[in-house]
């Protein structure tokens, strides 16, 4: 039995507030989440099920120019020089005036991301629980992902599938642990969608995979598609021989190699691909893959639904392939966010952190807060869960 | 207001110290000189919109608050303990690029030297032993 309702909230109050910190990569995000303490989270399994009341979700994205990916280095001083501006935007709007009476806890990401980013976010989470004395929780960026999906979309009986720029993984619940059952043996499926799109010199606002999904949209050759690599591997999948061979398209593509037979017609020269046919033709296959190894997931552990989160997660045509899918399985479903709780922010830490908060699980120690760039999803012991 | 400092010490320093010059003009400014923005991002065409806000300027007093003032010394301080690593760094780089050329050299003249008494065989047959 799970009660979630161990620890009193400060002040007497019969509700929490907690301050959700995100800076594991090119997006600083703050949020400020209420949960009301309820009768029914005093027992059974209802972490999901919190009735959360979000505050404010203030994120800023540190945008490079088109080519270029984001530094650790460059990255973290955009992170330095706004986290604090962020930090009061959100409280504002919270209302929140008073943070020392009104807060109950400070969550932050410790883990997983660059080490850079995570330095500087953890600095400022510190910093504020010193001077209004309020307690810490450090929390794994992809459990912040999976928590937050679920509160959103109150799915039951899922497997979860997380892609983002960082990482890219089919994950289900079982016993007390969000366990890993596929996932990527190399690059994310957003670092391949933003690495093309580097390639392509298209612009990073507002996201590259966003960019790359526009233009696969605009695709006026739908029904043919480029041949890739299709590289699953039981229950992992690999991206970068795919990345490889479609950055060599592409190249050849801009410098206009008639030699290409796959992309100039052989006896006229004519060119038979445009960038959107490359865009499309890359998704369609890199999704195919995610849909091939989520189904094996789901045949593995019984679901009949899935859940996706992470920043490309909000692509339509992933969810349209997923649906597909799940359609095609009895009773599926297919259960995603839009991008306010899909792409990195800080209420997804809150709700993650403020879950784990009251369970009793916080930080005793500062040097418990030390961030790390390695923090697997499976290492997080889940006690609000049954 | 005491002013900020900074303290470095290590095995082949025992101390050094970092403090704040008034009268210089980088211990009042939140910009620092190394803490802006990395060249290669401003050569790739970077415009820089992250940086610091500006101190805060008191409207009675007219000068700036307290806080603004110890995030402008620190930015100083900032820019003294970076260079003076960067500084340090570097003399490392290159006492271990000279160690790791000498190294190179003599492993080379040995392989040569190896060769030309024809102990490639040897090699092998170590090799085969090591395997086992």
């Amino acid at each position: 039995m799970v009660n979630l309702n161990t620890i009193e909230p400060r002040n007497g109050r019969n509700y929490y507030i907690a301050l959700g910190l995100e800076g594991s990569a090119n997006k600083l995000g703050v949020g400020v989440i209420k949960h009301t303490r309820l009768p029914n989270t005093a027992s059974g399994d209802n972490s999901h099920n919190c009735q959360v009341e979000i505050l404010s979700n203030i994120r800023d994205t540190y945008v490079t120019p088109p080519g270029e990916g984001f530094l650790p280095r460059d990255t973290a001083r955009h992170h330095r020089n706004w986290v604090v501006r962020i930090i009061k935007q959100a409280l504002e709007k919270a209302k929140i005036n008073d943070p020392t009476a009104d807060i109950d806890v400070i969550c932050f990401t410790r883990g997983p991301g660059m080490g850079a980013p995570l330095h500087s976010v953890a600095i400022a989470a510190r910093t504020c629980s010193l001077m209004w004395e309020v307690p810490l929780v450090g929390v794994n960026h992809c459990v912040g992902h999976i928590e937050m999906g679920r509160e959103i979309t109150k799915a039951e009986n899922h497997v979860v599938l997380y892609v983002s720029g960082g990482n890219t993984q089919v994950i289900a619940y079982s016993e007390n642990r969000y366990r890993i059952f596929g996932e990527t043996l190399d690059v994310a499926i957003g670092n391949c969608s933003d690495r093309f799109a580097r390639t392509l010199k298209i612009p990073n606002a507002p996201s590259p995979g966003y960019n790359i999904e526009q233009l696969a949209k605009n695709c006026q050759h739908k029904e043919s598609l480029i041949e890739l690599p299709y590289t699953v591997k039981g229950m992992d999948l690999s991206m970068s021989g795919i990345l490889a061979h479609i950055d060599s398209l592409a190249k050849d593509l801009f410098k206009g190699n008639k030699k290409n037979k796959i992309l100039f017609d052989k006896e006229t020269g004519e060119q038979k691909v445009t960038i959107e046919d490359l865009c499309h033709s890359l998704q369609e296959n890199l999704f195919a893959m995610l849909v091939e190894i989520t189904e094996r997931a789901m045949a593995h552990v019984n679901a009949s639904q899935v859940l996706i989160v992470g920043g490309v997660g909000s692509n339509t045509r992933l969810q349209e392939m997923m649906g597909q899918m799940c359609k095609d399985r009895a009773d599926g479903r297919v259960h995603a966010t839009d991008e306010r709780f899909c792409i990195d922010n800080g209420v997804m830490i809150a709700q993650a952190g403020l879950l784990q908060y009251r369970m009793g699980d916080y930080v005793k120690d500062l040097s418990d807060t030390v961030v790390t760039q390695k923090f697997r999803t499976d290492e997080v012991y889940v006690s609000w869960r049954e | 207001m005491p002013q900020p400092f900074a303290i470095y010490s290590s095995p082949d320093i025992t101390k050094k110290e970092f403090t704040v010059d008034v009268n210089n003009a980088k211990y009042h400014t939140t910009n620092g000189k190394t803490t802006g923005p990395s060249t290669y991002v401003l050569n790739a065409g970077q415009v820089d919109i992250d940086k610091p806000s500006d101190p805060k300027i008191d409207a009675t007093t007219q000068q700036p608050t307290q806080l603004s003032q110890l995030r402008m010394s620190l930015t100083g301080l900032q820019d003294d303990i970076n260079e003076f690593l960067t500084e340090r760094m570097e003399i490392a780089k290159n006492k271990k690029l000279k160690t790791q050329d000498v190294k190179e050299e003599k492993r080379l003249q040995e392989e040569i030297n190896e060769l030309l008494d024809g102990g490639d065989d040897d090699d092998e047959e170590e090799d085969i032993a090591a395997a086992k």
